[in-house]
């Protein structure tokens, strides 16, 4: 027998590289966990593209300096998608539902702003969806506004005096990929560790394990290190999307790469956790999509979670996936999203990430193949 | 390894699951260097026992010990001297047999320049080597098992057990891994088997014991458990089907009367002067065609002791 420390990580590395192994003879399944995150990443941000703007048809049968300005005006207000279609046509668009609404600029718009006489400007709504609707009703008002703010400054006296409190915007696309970003994390993390312990009880190869003389902890820490592995190409797909796609650049690359690392342990630590318990792939599959997506939702993934309820902010906080985000956001845009600061979030993340490296260590060491 | 202890005795061992009792009270002693053999129908408390052994399940009362080592309390030292040959194989059947064996040496510490030539060694033993690079998962049941083998071997093991070792292969293969069993009782290895095949326990064990509902029913080598408990088995052949059946298990020393058409199996205790009697009463009624006495086979004896068929 070799001496201990030495047959330690001999144990670690040989975990690590058998479960790498493994997962490389089943590659449908490896390349689909791998790019779950990225899928996510997709899927949701098509989703925010798709849903953040209204798409409205403009009838401009004036096309006078204030009919364009007001047009302009509509175009700056961030919630339409903009063209400039003939009646007709706009007609059409409405009946095959392609558009949410049609804003008819009248062909009197610049005479009678100029005579000081009052305009309407015709708002047709497919308002089958109250979503929409209610953007349509919020944001033509707000474009007169911005119409009369820019066109007669004199006439509009009350205006707002606005103080950043961050030198930069962040804009819903690059808030939510980033959270999006964790979320693949979470789940790549779950499922590959997951499904790697389960595969041991499923093809009944655990025995293989549990009869050596190796520590139960050295056999943890050599899966989760397989996973994380594995994890580590679906977060370099993820980032590079994230960063060379969508234009996501982080602000701290350091921190991007530590709190990722520290993420993808604690749910790597809890997917291996998962598997052990389940011995069996299909429902740790479904757990982890199962859980993740909840969690994602309830973690602040759209906003700050402290512009929302207090229960939900308390429930929140319970799980890794908010102090995650949080961390992930200041690495990207240098926010911090609660009053923890980077410490207080990094260590509630690194007590997450022991207590679940040792609660997997012991329920492998109770485990038994027979009962 | 404490040279002068049994290779595994358990005391009292007892091992509930709720309110079912799976071991009850068994007590039993594995000698050095012997192989041993553990039948009982399914159910018995055989796996629970081994589990026990093992170390994969902690018992609810009495005690294991392995070599000398307390199973509860040194489980890391049974580990390194015992070797296992699960039923299931515990194989990675999506790696190669090399990086099987490559992933045992491992786990078990087997030093690295050491680990090349045992690896090769074995293979070659369980005629393996060529198939070094193949996936597990192409072989066959046999191979497999063969397979399973030299890995359980690799640490080099003091007690390797042997879950059901030819379960599932075939005749050829089956004779095979015998020959290996054995060729580990030479080298001064304790073996310790579990067998739903008398014919293999009766060929590879030195002694058996015979368990069921968790507790130990008998323990002894097979030719003294067929003195014990077997007694004779007369078995006949008449014109036709005997009618005075009564009359043969009145006889005494008849413990059991059998009757399928004209053929007649009967079991006998203790008594040598029986079979004159039996072919008194049987020409009575017919013709006799043939007749044969022979020692109880262990099918018979589990049978007779347990009251149930081997293979449940």
């Amino acid at each position: 027998m070799v001496r201990e420390p030495i047959y330690t990580l001999r144990v670690i590395w040989a975990c690590m590289k058998k479960d790498i192994k493994s997962a490389l003879t089943e590659r449908a399944f490896t390349i689909i966990s791998t790019l779950v995150p990225l899928n996510i990443l997709i899927l949701l941000s098509l989703f925010v593209i798709g849903g953040g703007y209204a798409p409205t048809a403009v009838v401009m049968e004036d096309t006078g300096p204030y009919a364009q300005q007001f047009y302009h005006a509509m175009s700056t207000a961030h919630s339409f998608v903009l063209q400039k279609v003939s009646a007709p046509q706009a007609s059409s668009l409405m009946q095959s539902g392609r558009i949410v609404a049609v804003v008819t600029i009248p062909a009197d718009f610049d005479a009678r702003i100029r005579q000081n006489q009052p305009v309407q400007v015709g708002v047709e709504i497919n308002n089958l969806n109250t979503d929409f609707t209610n953007d349509i009703r919020r944001a033509v008002p707000l474009s007169i506004t911005s119409f009369y703010a820019k066109a007669f400054p004199h006439l509009v006296t009350v205006v707002p005096v606005e103080h950043d409190f961050y030198q930069q915007d962040t804009d819903y696309i690059p808030y939510l990929t980033v959270s999006i970003l964790v979320i693949g994390m979470v789940l790549g993390g779950v499922l590959l560790s997951g499904t790697a312990a389960a595969r041991e009880w499923e093809h009944e190869t655990m025995k293989e394990l549990l009869l050596s003389p190796a520590s139960r902890w050295s056999m943890v820490v050599g899966k989760m290190l397989g996973a994380f592995v594995i994890s580590c190409a679906s977060l370099v797909i993820v980032l590079a999307v994230l960063i060379f796609l969508i234009g996501v650049w982080p602000v701290h690359w350091g921190e991007v790469i530590a709190f990722s690392v520290l993420t993808m342990t604690i749910f790597i630590a809890f997917g291996t956790l998962l598997g052990t318990l389940l011995k069996n792939r299909q429902p740790v599959a479904a757990l982890a999509f199962g859980v993740s997506i909840p969690l994602f939702f309830l973690s602040g993934a759209f906003g700050p979670i402290s512009f929302t309820t207090v229960p939900l902010q308390v429930l929140a906080q319970i799980f890794p996936i908010y102090y995650a985000i949080v961390l992930q956001q200041h690495a990207f845009h240098n926010f911090t999203l609660n009053t923890y600061g980077l410490g207080g979030n990094i260590l509630v993340l690194c007590a997450y990430a022991l207590a679940l490296i040792i609660l997997a260590a012991i329920v492998l060491r109770r485990s038994t193949t027979a009962h | 390894m404490k040279a002068a202890a049994p290779a595994i005795e358990m005391i009292d061992l007892c091992k509930n699951f709720g309110s079912l009792r799976a071991v009850d009270h068994l007590s039993l002693t594995v000698r050095q260097g012997e192989i041993f053999g553990l039948l009982g129908p399914n159910g018995s408390g055989k796996t629970t026992t081994i589990n026990m052994v093992s170390g994969l399940s902690a018992p609810t009362s009495g005690q294991v010990r392995v070599m000398g080592y307390d199973v509860q309390r040194q489980a890391r030292q049974v580990r390194q001297i015992l070797g296992t040959v699960p039923q299931e194989t515990a194989l990675y059947e999506e790696l190669t047999a090399w990086t099987n064996m490559d992933f045992h040496a491992d786990l078990f510490g087997i030093p690295r320049r050491e680990k090349r030539e045992r690896i090769t060694r074995l293979l070659e033993l369980v005629q393996l080597l060529d198939r070094k690079d193949s996936r597990v998962g192409t072989f066959s049941g046999g191979m497999k098992r063969r397979l399973a083998l030299a890995r359980a071997l690799l640490h080099d093991p003091q007690l390797i057990y042997l879950d059901e070792p030819t379960l599932g292969v075939d005749v050829q293969a089956r004779r095979a891994i015998w020959d290996y069993i054995l060729a580990l009782r030479e080298q001064g290895k304790t073996v310790l088997i579990t067998t739903n095949y008398l014919e293999e326990a009766q060929a590879l064990c030195e002694r058996l014991a015979i368990i069921d509902h968790g507790k130990l029913i008998a323990v002894d080598t097979p030719d003294h458990l067929k003195q014990i408990y077997g007694g004779s088995v007369i078995e006949l052949d008449s014109e036709r089907p005997i009618n005075a059946l009564a009359e043969i298990r009145a006889l005494p020393g008849v413990t059991d009367v059998e009757q399928e058409g004209t053929h007649l199996k009967i079991t006998s205790q203790g008594v040598s002067n029986i079979v004159p009697q039996i072919i008194n009463i049987i020409t009575q009624e017919g013709e006799l065609r043939d007749i044969a006495v022979r020692e109880p086979n262990l099918d018979e004896i589990f049978l007779r002791l347990t009251g149930a068929e081997l293979r449940d």
